[in-house]
């Protein structure tokens, strides 16, 4: 079941329509585009966060906290680039940054990964997990005026279950129903424990039904021009400039459901063309708020005494960096070959060293900022006697010659780490060569080749919150096909499936991340995937940039309660 | 061929002796030649005497030059020794930019002499050709060439080389037209010489001068586009050049000056040099400054 996603395009990639999507797709699940709006990139975007961690906040404690001020206008700069404003029919961080903005969701997601009230005000979940009642905000009003009412929620979950490329956020879903206009009840098939990722933030904008049910087809909503310019949200900022290259214009929505919100008059995003851009512009003041992939930035903004430095801006959308093994290639496909490089690659040289320390390890193919994450599993380290053998064992006795792809992205996440590991290689007889992609369609093409297109590549799947959006996908069986995104690895193994269509369906959270824990392990010791490292992204803001979301989503979620306190 | 055949084409030889001194006595032009000679040496012998392999990790990342801990002139992000790059990478830059200026010189002599000698309808063909090429920006046409045959050594020199050659062509036509007409190729017809032999023989000689200047320009300008294209990322990554060191670590250009700024410097240096020798080819042959 899902599909997609993300990748991490940055800078590069241009971005293009995000319907090109080069897989089969077609039936049910994952359809996976290569095109760049799919990914979240990630670098940027924007937005910032003001961390709880953050030392600066912390000193600032120990006066009042000041009050609020409405006014202003805070100018954000990103280098990504999406091909709309909604959410609800594409996925990608540029998208996500203004959709968030220009449409409320059912819920918040805080940092501690709970749903909290934003559309919905209350809701009520039966004791059998199948039936969730959802009761709206009285009064809330789409930017035309128009009352928000449960036929709206309704029309909103059929358009991303119809267009959305992350399938398995509304899989169980098998009906709603609206008994009034302010109650939404769904009727799940199975407990469904990522519906409150699915009803968060970014992930379900509210849609007008009186707008966009025009006698568009459905699943042809991609299309509708309320996605663009001119575009009627309900969330707390309506769209007044749309040039999705240069800049995006939102101005504060006066009859905004939280009465007094939001703070901000207007939100500027400006498009950026590179990360040096960006920080030009943090530093000369002209921008408020920045998000970059860079280590060597991050140091920048670090020793600066005037920005804030947030060290991870998106949780939510946990980006991974790691290596990828096709398990379709007849080399690949023996263990201990893929052994034999687990043991020679040097995790804590690219983390401590490459990355100057300001990455964080990862050993699975769930974020490490995941409760689910576990970090008790196989590591690999070092040994390259143990290498060696390996490689002998497996009859390559002298040497092998091998090439590794990377996706385009930051450099210091995808090319450099690629480059390292072919140097590392060579230690142990194999021979690398680094294959390089000009953008992401090239890059992506590798999966369309055959067995023997690729051995190995530097990849970023995302986890996009829960692991039945974004992890699922990469280890099922019923998902190796073609396509990006996918089950690229080929890797199949049904105790593995087993593990993860059950801890998908299981309510208790103890026991789904005892699922999830087994899932880890297994899949730690037959490396479909070696992890490096979570792919930052790091975000910036001047000092006086008040209020940010900490939670999951962090910038890709509604700004009503930020403030500019100056 | 007769004798008398001979003596026209040994008489028309305009005196590269001559050429020679005034070469010498040109001060920027013989400066750049041994500066030329000096990087050329470095490039073939520098490798092997300096010891450090270009492409393999010497030490910790973007150390800084005269840190301490780490080589001359610093490392990139991955720990690589800049002053190894700059040695070894200049093998990469001068090959692709000597066989590139070489082929499109090929290229545009051929095009122009047959263009030049025949005139008619062959030359409006020709022109009309090098014309098409000449229409497109050269980089972004290496660019696309590039993007289609994917990345190496000998496809970059390619790419490279068959986007330069329409100003050779023209050049070589342009002299082509004007000394067809001239006493000694009439009488190089007249004693019965081939096509062939008058275009080898008796005239190419005598075009040289503008061509062998134009021929510096080519090697200069193939050693810009190298660079342009490793810049844009566009160079293959295995292989150590200048303008791919620069373009690798063209992110850290604000952080880590000394990964970009050595190896420019040596394009710089490099390029200088060999337009120099052509200035002073260009002064040398010219006889209005002769004897002056």
């Amino acid at each position: 079941m899902l599909s997609l996603l993300a990748v991490l395009s940055l800078f590069a990639t241009a971005c293009g329509d995000s319907d090109s999507s080069s897989s089969d797709s077609g039936s049910s699940s994952a359809s996976a585009s290569a095109s760049s709006d799919d990914e979240p990139a990630a670098e940027e975007d924007a937005g910032e966060a003001e961390s709880s961690e953050d030392e600066e906040a912390a000193t600032e404690e120990t006066t009042p906290p000041p009050q609020p001020k409405h006014g202003g206008t805070m100018v954000i700069a990103t280098t990504q680039v999406g091909a709309n404003v909604n959410h609800g029919v594409n996925s990608g961080i540029g998208i996500a940054q203004p959709s968030s903005k220009i449409f409320a969701s059912l819920t918040h997601l805080d940092s501690n990964w709970e749903p909290q009230p934003y559309l919905a005000e209350s809701w009520e979940v039966s004791d059998d997990s199948l039936t969730v009642t959802f009761n709206l905000v009285e009064g809330a009003t789409f930017h035309d005026g128009a009352p928000i009412t449960s036929a709206d929620v309704k029309f909103s979950i059929e358009v991303i279950q119809a267009n959305h490329p992350f399938t398995g956020m509304w899989g169980p879903l098998e009906s709603i129903d609206t008994p009034d206009d302010l109650t939404v009840v769904l009727h799940l098939a199975n407990p469904h424990p990522a519906l409150w990722i699915a009803t968060s933030d970014v992930m379900m904008p509210i849609m007008p039904k009186h707008i966009m049910d025009d006698g568009t087809p459905i699943n042809e909503m991609k299309g509708h021009p309320n996605n663009v310019a001119g575009a009627i949200g309900s969330g707390p900022f309506r769209l007044t400039e749309y040039e999705n290259t240069r800049k995006i214009v939102l101005e504060r929505y006066e009859d905004f459901f939280i009465p007094d919100r939001p703070y901000l008059d207007s939100i500027i995003y400006v498009i950026v063309p590179d990360e040096d851009a960006t920080m030009l512009g943090l530093e000369s003041g002209e921008y408020d708020s920045a998000g970059y992939a860079s280590v060597i930035n991050a140091e920048k903004v670090r020793n600066n005494s005037d920005l804030v430095a947030i060290p991870d801006l998106l949780g939510g959308v946990g980006s991974l960096n790691h290596l990828q093994f096709n398990m379709a290639n007849s080399i690949m496909s023996d263990l201990r070959v893929r052994q034999a490089i687990a043991y020679t690659i040097d995790r804590d040289y690219v983390i401590n060293t490459l990355h100057q320390g300001q990455t964080m390890e990862l050993l699975g193919g769930i974020h490490p900022s995941s409760p689910f994450y576990n970090e008790n599993v196989e590591r690999y380290d070092v040994d390259l006697d143990k290498a060696r053998s390996l490689l002998y064992d497996a009859g390559y006795k002298d040497g092998l010659d091998l090439r590794i792809n990377y996706i385009p992205g930051p450099n210091e996440q995808q090319r450099n780490v690629a480059e390292y590991i072919a140097l590392a290689l060579d230690e142990v007889g194999i021979n690398v060569e680094v294959m390089q992609s000009a953008d992401l369609p090239s890059w992506a093409g590798i999966f369309f080749g055959g067995p023997d297109a690729w051995h190995m590549t530097m990849n970023a799947y995302f986890n996009w919150g829960d692991p039945v959006i974004g992890v699922q996908r990469a280890y099922v069986c019923a998902n190796i096909k073609p396509g990006v995104f996918v089950n690229n690895s080929a890797y199949c193994n049904e105790k593995v499936d087993e593990l993860l269509y059950a801890a998908a369906a299981e309510p208790d959270v103890a026991k789904r991340k005892a699922l999830y824990d087994e899932f880890q392990e297994i899949t730690a010791i037959e490396l479909p995937f070696y992890g490096i490292n979570a792919l930052p992204i790091f975000g910036a803001n001047q000092l006086y940039v008040r209020d940010q979301p900490d939670g999951a989503w962090g910038p890709l979620s509604g700004f009503e309660n930020v403030w500019l306190d100056k | 061929m007769t004798d008398l055949g001979m003596a026209i084409e040994s008489s028309v030889e305009t005196g590269g002796r001559g050429a020679f001194r005034m070469f010498l006595r040109n001060k920027p032009a013989v400066v750049g030649s041994v500066v030329f000679i000096l990087i050329v040496l470095v490039t073939i012998f520098g490798p092997g005497i300096y010891g450090t392999e270009a492409h393999k990790m010497a030490a910790g990342p973007f150390l800084g030059p005269g840190d301490d801990a780490g080589p001359l002139l610093g490392t990139d992000y991955l720990g690589r020794d800049i002053l190894a790059g700059v040695i070894t990478g200049g093998r990469t830059t001068l090959f692709v930019a000597a066989v590139a200026g070489a082929l499109s010189m090929g290229l545009g002599l051929v095009v122009g002499s047959l263009a030049g000698y025949f005139g008619g309808w062959v030359d409006a063909l020709l022109m009309r050709f090098t014309e098409i090429f000449q229409a497109m920006p050269s980089l972004l046409f290496s660019l696309v060439l590039i993007y289609l045959i994917g990345p190496g050594t000998w496809k970059e020199t390619l790419a490279i080389g068959v986007t330069m050659w329409a100003l050779p062509a023209r050049l070589t036509r342009a002299e082509f037209l004007r000394l067809r007409e001239m006493e000694f190729v009439k009488a190089s017809r007249a004693i019965g010489s081939g096509d062939l032999r008058i275009m080898t023989r008796t005239i190419l000689p005598n075009a040289m001068p503008p061509l062998l200047v134009a021929a510096t320009l080519l090697v200069v300008i193939a050693i810009l586009f190298h660079a342009g294209l490793a810049f844009l990322g566009m160079v293959d990554i295995n292989t150590v050049s200048w303008g791919s060191i620069m373009g690798k670590n063209r992110g850290y250009t604000l952080t880590a000056w000394w990964t970009v700024a050595f190896p420019g410097l040596a394009i710089v240096t490099t390029g200088l040099s060999i337009a120099l020798i052509g200035d002073g080819l260009q002064d040398a042959f010219n006889p209005k400054l002769r004897g002056r």
